[in-house]
């Protein structure tokens, strides 16, 4: 616990480093392209549409409002992980000549993401509203709880940034892997699918359930859909605490590693 | 006080190199041959007190870049400590924390956040930054349309205005023109005035001696001398020079005439490396002719520390005419009063046939000497210059 103590203290005192390694981060994302920042709301809807045909075509019924809180989501931590991953191999010049505290890097990309995610719920949610009323309901009363599970994917993706930035100066293997892990980790988190469609397929193996609610991205995106989504309650078994737990012992476990290998950044890029 | 302490600081590397390495050559990393370790740096203790302005020489790979890396932390040492008091501003990473798509404007702010310094203070010196870089109707188009000078000057500008305690400085004053070049060393100047500490790595010798308090020299990652720049320079000149260095000693010839031990003397008729302005400086060149040589060619040059060609004569040119030489004999070279002024130089001498067909004996850049200048006038030469 004491070394994600000191991470805060070190957000605080660089908080203006951290502001402009993040605005420059956004600055540089979206310049250059004729629809810039629409990017980001644009590619999840699409993949929402397409996962939905696809779905369609295989007679497999998940709700459109599941499908597009799953894809948003999940976005916002494949752009962390592979942003985290680039953050200080993509930075060498700055690392190898600049004394800093080396963890505003992922915190920085971490932070870029998070505000385009915010960004992009300012059409989620009128879309998913839009959904709601289009079947005759509305948002649940649970909607607070969105917020807390914002805060929990973000500190689940700081620690995924951590980790892969600094295996990624080490092995630059990382980012094959990263790739080959990132698409099996899409198919066993419920993005285009939700619990129920996963209890049906698997009704023969109880325990693969268990194991997907073992799986951080899966507590996280349940606990969104259960937080607007009045029909969704996609349960809380023990397995799920697991999932829970996993994401701020990953934060922990992430910051003392880039901690420890960080020193060797400079010799290394 | 102390502004930078170092107990025993070593950096090392290995031989293969840590670069780009893998996952399979981790894994099978233990079944190769063991890494051979590299101590770019070792065993170096020292302390610089606050307000003084260290040259650190050494031939190419010594160590130095290395120093000034750990100095500013952005290396780590494998063994011993230093510490720093006050805030490090490199000079090594001109530009370096500036991102190409962002304007000047932007990026003055990103480098001085890298640099730890509040925005208010960045937005009460901007003026001063943007004046000093002369970049006032650039301010606001993205780096990336920025000339290689123009970049150079806003990293400098911000370096220099945002009042570090103490400046490292890695062979980066050959930026811009000459008119921005002056105002840089115009600025390093005013630092020391102000009692800031620099570090300052250069192969420009003449800048080193001019400019430092005190040098080190290091060798093979070893802090082997410090003090009084001229002798250390003058040490490292005499021990080192060669190993990849600025400048090269070498010798060649057919040797039917060979130099001897080679003197300089002084005023005083003392051997010595050390000269005066306004002095007198001899060299006594003793010869051996391995046979009888007809009409043979005496000749000399001197050279800068900084490699730059400041005169050269021999004895055609000067008619003196040697009929022959046989067997061993001595020749004096006397260079008047001494017009240089303070620094150091390189002696070089040559013996060649009147046709200039056959080089008999030459030793380039062999004998180096220091001229200490106590008169006070500033330049290159002394000129016979008076007021009326």
């Amino acid at each position: 616990m004491l070394s994600s103590m000191n991470l805060f203290s070190t957000i605080w005192h660089r908080r203006e480093l951290l502001w402009n390694l993040t605005s420059r981060e956004l600055k540089q994302r979206y310049k250059g392209s004729a629809l810039g920042f629409l990017w980001s709301i644009l590619t999840p809807l699409f993949m929402a549409a397409i996962y939905v045909v696809f779905l369609r075509l295989l007679a497999r019924g998940v709700p459109m409002e599941d499908i597009l809180i799953g894809v948003f989501a999940w976005q916002f931590t494949t752009q962390c992980v592979m942003g985290g991953m680039n953050c200080v191999t993509g930075s060498a010049n700055l690392v190898k000549k600049v004394a800093f505290p080396r963890e505003i890097l992922p915190i920085s990309q971490v932070a870029a993401n998070g505000i385009g995610y915010l960004l992009s719920l300012l059409v989620q949610f009128p879309a998913l509203a839009l959904l709601l009323w289009h079947s005759g309901s509305h948002f649940s009363s649970a909607w607070p709880m969105f917020l807390f599970w914002m805060v929990w994917q973000t500190m689940f993706n700081l620690g995924l940034a951590m980790f892969t930035g600094a295996a990624n100066v080490y092995f630059r293997d990382t980012q094959h892997l990263v790739g080959v892990g990132l698409s099996a980790w899409f198919f066993m988190s419920p993005v285009m699918y939700n619990m129920e469609f996963a209890r049906n397929l698997a009704s023969k193996w109880p325990w693969a359930v268990h194991l997907l609610y073992a799986n951080p991205m899966a507590v996280i995106i349940n606990g969104y859909r259960a937080a607007l989504l009045p029909g969704a309650d996609p349960g809380f078994p023990p397995a799920a605490w697991v999932g829970f737990a996993i994401v701020p012992l990953f934060l922990i476990f992430g910051t003392w590693m880039y901690r420890r290998l960080q020193k060797n950044f400079a010799d290394l890029l | 006080m102390n502004a930078i302490e170092a107990h025993n600081l070593g950096k090392c590397y290995t031989r293969k190199g840590l670069g780009a390495p893998t996952l399979f050559g981790a894994l099978t990393g233990s079944f190769r041959s063991k890494n051979e370790p590299f101590w770019c740096l070792r065993n170096a203790t020292f302390e610089i007190p606050k307000g003084r302005t260290i040259g650190v020489i050494g031939p190419n790979g010594s160590g130095k870049s290395s120093l000034l890396g750990l100095t500013a932390g952005t290396i780590t040492p494998t063994e011993g400590t230093i510490t720093t008091t006050g805030r490090v501003c490199s000079l090594l990473e001109l530009g370096a924390g500036f991102h190409p798509d962002l304007t000047g404007r932007e990026n003055v702010f990103l480098n001085a956040a890298l640099l730890g310094i509040p925005r208010e203070d960045v937005k009460k010196k901007f003026d001063k930054i943007v004046d000093f870089a002369e970049l006032r109707e650039f301010i606001d188009m993205p780096v990336k349309h920025y000339s290689s000078g123009m970049y150079v000057r806003l990293g400098f500008a911000v370096a220099v205005e945002v009042e570090p305690d103490i400046l490292l400085i890695d062979e980066v004053l050959a930026v811009g023109d000459i008119g921005f070049q002056l105002k840089c060393l115009d600025r390093i100047r005013d630092f020391q005035k102000r009692g800031k500490t620099l570090l300052f790595v250069s192969h420009a010798l003449q800048t080193v001696e001019e400019f430092c308090h005190e040098a080190f020299l290091i060798h093979h990652g070893q802090l082997v001398e410090r003090g009084d720049p001229g002798d250390v320079i003058m040490k490292f000149i005499r021990s080192y020079m060669g190993e990849g260095g600025g400048l090269f000693t070498q010798e060649f010839g057919t040797r039917k005439i060979e130099f001897g031990d080679v003197r300089l003397l002084n005023t005083a008729g003392e051997e010595t490396v050390n000269f005066e302005t306004g002095g007198s400086l001899t060299v006594e060149i003793p010869y051996t002719a391995h046979e009888r040589v007809e009409k043979p060619v005496f000749g000399f040059s001197l050279k800068t520390g900084n490699g730059m060609y400041v005169y050269g004569s021999n004895t055609q040119i000067e008619k003196h005419d040697i009929p022959f030489v046989e067997g061993e004999g001595t020749i004096k070279l006397d260079l008047g009063p001494v017009r240089l002024m303070h620094g150091n130089y390189f002696l070089s001498l040559a013996v060649h046939s009147w046709d200039h067909a056959e080089q008999f004996h030459r030793r380039e850049d062999w004998w180096p000497f220091a001229v200490r200048n106590p008169t006070g006038a500033l330049g290159m030469f002394q000129l016979d210059s008076s007021w009326s």
